[in-house]
């Protein structure tokens, strides 16, 4: 039977995890390098071929015009939304790109739910390869303030990999069901996630029933725009100031120097997480940067940063109606909160010692795991009762939102809406939907459009039931009914910064295209792999004392498969190249079993030495 | 499926196995998750009677019962259609929940089911012994606004916000007193219900307390986002 896994799609990271049938308890999956940790990171080949994780990782030093971090930051948002973030990280945003961002890497061009479709799945092949099974079916990890666009996004990254989407949960509640069952906690708990990208704070109510768990979600807010990241920039910023100033060398016009400069300050910001101070050397061209940071210097640098958390935190407790003292349980989650300026500031907010027993990086994957498991075997008498984030509205007359569902409402929720029209004749209504908390359609988040259609008729007479629903992943459905006749009407909803079913359709003929290719080109890195690791040892073996015995037409023959096989990998064809290293093993024999007398001869030498 | 607003309980039946299935969230007889049927206001979703002062532990245990059976979780495994009800049941519940739950919304929402109100309208209805008195706060207001964007002395902008917490309590104080005579009034409205007596006048009052509650709330809300701006 196909498996179903719980993913964490972060901004830096990305894991897969599952709930053990045994134990009943969810475990992360390990990838090739061993640990569970996927860098959520994108390269294209010049050939054409993805690569995602560890290796895309390296790609940004060698190739950044061909690599992309840090997709998340892009979902479900529009070209106007991401002009600021050019500034901050390195990602060509096509010229065609139109409301939604498309991201040109090498010589393709990407939208950003293909881009993390991309590392959805790479973690569906650790997964696989895990269980030597299918995985078809996941519940994706999204922060809590998305907004409807960005949950879409996710959802369709989640498509275009081949996987249905159980559920899309919230990152927060997510890690407060991995801490359940973990803890067995009651009462009042905040989940404080500060992770790469983005900070949520969610306040939850946990009631025991006769059926079992309730966590109900009272409040959430947060900032998608605030995380690690925000502290490796102002890191980045100081540092590129102080090499400016100090050698009048301006980094500008060297993105892989800017991306070398950048990981050496993140591997500072994680030693100060555990010394009082580190430093950081970097070689320029002639000179080097050489710089001492103490923790406190470092906390004086990010303070403002982690300040602007308790903005988010304060209003999730004002619409919980609850006081900080009020709370019996504070959860860390996110890799951020493993600063101890972070681990304070929370302590001393809540007035008591918040939990970091659980990895921070993994517990929300090990909650989506909980999650896939209550869905498709009720494995755990847990239910999550979510809200959504942000207020839902319509333009009204005048550019006014007239709000349907307010904030943090339990989902699924819904609103309903009767709507006529204002002319005589007139044949379509034409309905914006929108969310954000403030007064003004301009202030608020264009989520859709969608024209309802009416008979011509006098003015006043049509009779259109509207009814907005909010589902259990937060996402928005709607649906219309003619009152007179009682007719359904299909709704076309144009999303404002979202992809259509069309261009979904189109992305997944493509992906489908890219499945295969994907399994092949898998084969022909390993296979690559495999070839350089033997050329480059028969090589040294070639050098060897032990080849200088070796007959001249066995040596011919191993220069001739070696030759083959070395431009075979020129190719793509991995079977190829993997009947050429077999061809190789052959010829190499003769040379192996010297190489292997010579050594057994030492060893014996060797003893008999000792024994005299 | 052809609806109509007539249909009385009797009428519905079980889209499944065709037993009278009446406004129940499930089937009797088949035990399937049911349609809502179009005219079920939030109190028939929870079986109350239409009285304003309900038993508020006791909704929150039936709510939570229900979300067990209702919730999306547990339709995960079933039929699209079935998936299609319990998001529609569900979505009902925790609406109804949310309104019935705040005696202040409880109230609004009798009042749009009795036609006195319009959703999302919220009327505002400043008490004419208050006129002049907000016309010298939102003078005020104003004049905090200006010193905060001079950025004047401190010493004026701090005599401001003391004029303006003086005048904040004041106002908490009659939104308590609105509050206590919203709550009376719908005591009359359960007690007049009770008693079969005429409980029309008693909408009326209702809306009226209602009015000037909201008035009272945004000049309170005014000054809190002033105050807490900088």
């Amino acid at each position: 039977m196909a498996r179903t896994v719980g993913i964490d799609l972060g901004t830096t990271y990305s894991l897969v995890a599952y709930v053990d049938q045994e134990t009943g308890l969810p475990r992360v999956i390990p990838g090739p390098y061993g640990t569970p940790l996927c860098p959520s990171v994108v390269s294209v080949d010049p050939d054409g071929s993805i690569v995602v994780g560890e290796a895309a990782r390296r790609r940004l030093l060698t190739q950044p015009d061909r690599t992309i971090y840090s997709v998340k930051r892009l979902m479900g948002r529009g070209v106007e939304d991401v002009r600021e973030e050019q500034k901050r990280f390195s990602f060509r945003m096509d010229p065609e790109s139109t409301q939604v961002v498309r991201v040109r890497l090498g010589e393709r061009v990407f939208t950003p739910p293909e881009l993390s479709a991309f590392i959805l799945r790479e973690l569906k092949a650790w997964a696989e390869d895990h269980f030597q099974d299918t995985v078809d079916r996941a519940v994706i990890t999204v922060p809590a303030y998305f907004n409807d666009a960005q949950r879409q996004a996710t959802r369709d990254a989640g498509r275009l990999a081949g996987l249905e989407v159980l559920r899309l949960v919230n990152e927060p509640t997510a890690a407060a069901l991995a801490y359940g069952l973990h803890e067995q906690q009651r009462g009042l708990v905040a989940v404080y996630d500060l992770g790469g990208g983005t900070f949520d704070i969610s306040i939850l109510k946990l009631i025991s029933t006769t059926e079992g768990d309730i966590y109900q979600v009272l409040a959430t807010c947060g900032d998608t725009h605030l995380g690690g990241d925000d502290i490796d920039n102002r890191l980045l910023d100081i540092a590129r100031e102080e090499i400016r100033h100090r050698f009048r060398i301006d980094l500008d016009a060297a993105p892989e120097r800017i991306q070398e400069l950048r990981e050496a300050l993140i591997r500072a910001k994680h030693e100060l997480s555990q010394a009082e101070q580190t430093r950081v050397v970097f070689p320029l061209d002639g000179v080097v940067y050489e710089r001492r940071i103490t923790r406190a210097e470092f906390e004086d640098w990010i303070a403002s940063i982690i300040d602007r958390t308790f903005g988010p935190v304060r209003q999730a407790l004002a619409d919980a109606a609850l006081q900080p003292a009020q709370l019996d349980e504070v959860v860390l989650v996110g890799g951020s909160t493993r600063l101890p300026l972070v681990r304070r500031r929370v302590e001393q907010y809540f007035g008591r010692r918040p939990h970091t027993e659980l990895n921070p990086d993994e517990v929300v994957a090990l909650g989506a795991a909980v999650q896939a498991g209550i869905l498709t075997r009720g494995a755990q008498p847990m239910l999550l009762l979510d809200v959504t984030p942000l207020s839902l509205g319509i333009e009204t007359m005048g550019g006014v939102v007239a709000k349907l569902i307010p904030r943090n409402s339990t989902i699924p929720a819904s609103a309903q809406e009767l709507f006529t029209t204002g002319v005589d004749n007139q044949t379509g209504i034409e309905i914006h939907v929108l969310q954000g908390e403030r007064e003004l359609a301009r202030d608020c988040r264009s989520l859709a459009r969608f024209t309802l259609r009416v008979p011509p008729m006098p003015a006043g007479m049509a009779r259109v039931e509207v009814r907005f629903t909010i589902d259990a992943s937060g996402i928005l459905q709607v649906r219309a009914r003619d009152l007179r006749t009682g007719q359904e009407q299909g709704v076309e909803v144009r999303p404002s910064y979202g992809l259509t079913d069309a261009e979904i359709e189109r992305m997944l003929e493509e992906s489908i295209e890219y499945a295969e290719q994907d399994f092949t080109q898998r084969q022909l890195i390993e296979a690559r792999n495999e070839a350089e690791s033997i050329l480059h040892y028969t090589e040294k073996s070639l050098a060897s004392e032990a080849a200088a015995e070796l007959p001249d037409d066995d040596r011919a023959r191993i220069l001739a498969a070696a030759a083959a096989l070395r431009q075979a990998l020129a190719g793509t064809d991995y079977k190829q190249i993997r009947r050429l290293i077999d061809d190789l093993n052959q010829v190499t024999l003769p040379l192996a079993e010297r190489m292997m007398n010579r050594v057994l001869a030492a060893t014996v030498e060797g003893r008999r030495l000792e024994e005299l | 499926m052809k609806e109509t607003q007539t249909l009385t309980a009797s009428d519905l039946r079980c889209w499944s196995c065709g037993a009278a299935a009446g406004r129940a969230h499930f089937c009797p007889c088949c035990g399937k998750i049911q349609p809502l049927p179009p005219d079920t206001d939030y109190f028939a979703f929870f079986d109350l009677p239409r009285r304003l002062g309900l038993d508020e532990r006791a909704l929150e245990a039936s709510y939570h019962e229900l979300s067990w059976r209702l919730h999306p979780d547990r339709f995960a495994q079933a039929s699209e259609a079935e998936r299609r009800l319990s998001l529609d049941r569900s979505a009902q519940l925790n609406d109804a929940f949310r309104t019935l739950r705040d005696p202040v919304r409880r109230v609004e929402y009798l009042l749009w089911l009795a036609g006195r109100r319009r959703e999302g309208e919220a009327r505002q209805q400043a008490p004419p012994e208050l006129l002049e008195e907000v016309f010298a706060l939102n003078e005020t207001l104003e004049e905090l606004r200006q010193a905060r964007h001079a950025g004047g002395e401190a010493a004026a902008e701090a005599s401001l916000r003391r004029q303006l917490e003086a005048e904040q309590q004041k106002l908490e104080t009659l939104l308590a007193a609105v509050d206590a005579e919203l709550a009376e009034a719908a005591a009359a409205w359960d007690r007049a219900l009770d008693s079969g007596a005429a409980a029309e006048p008693l909408l009326d009052r209702l809306n009226e307390i209602l009015n000037r509650r909201s008035y009272l709330r945004n000049l309170v809300e005014n000054i809190r986002q002033e105050m807490a701006a900088d």
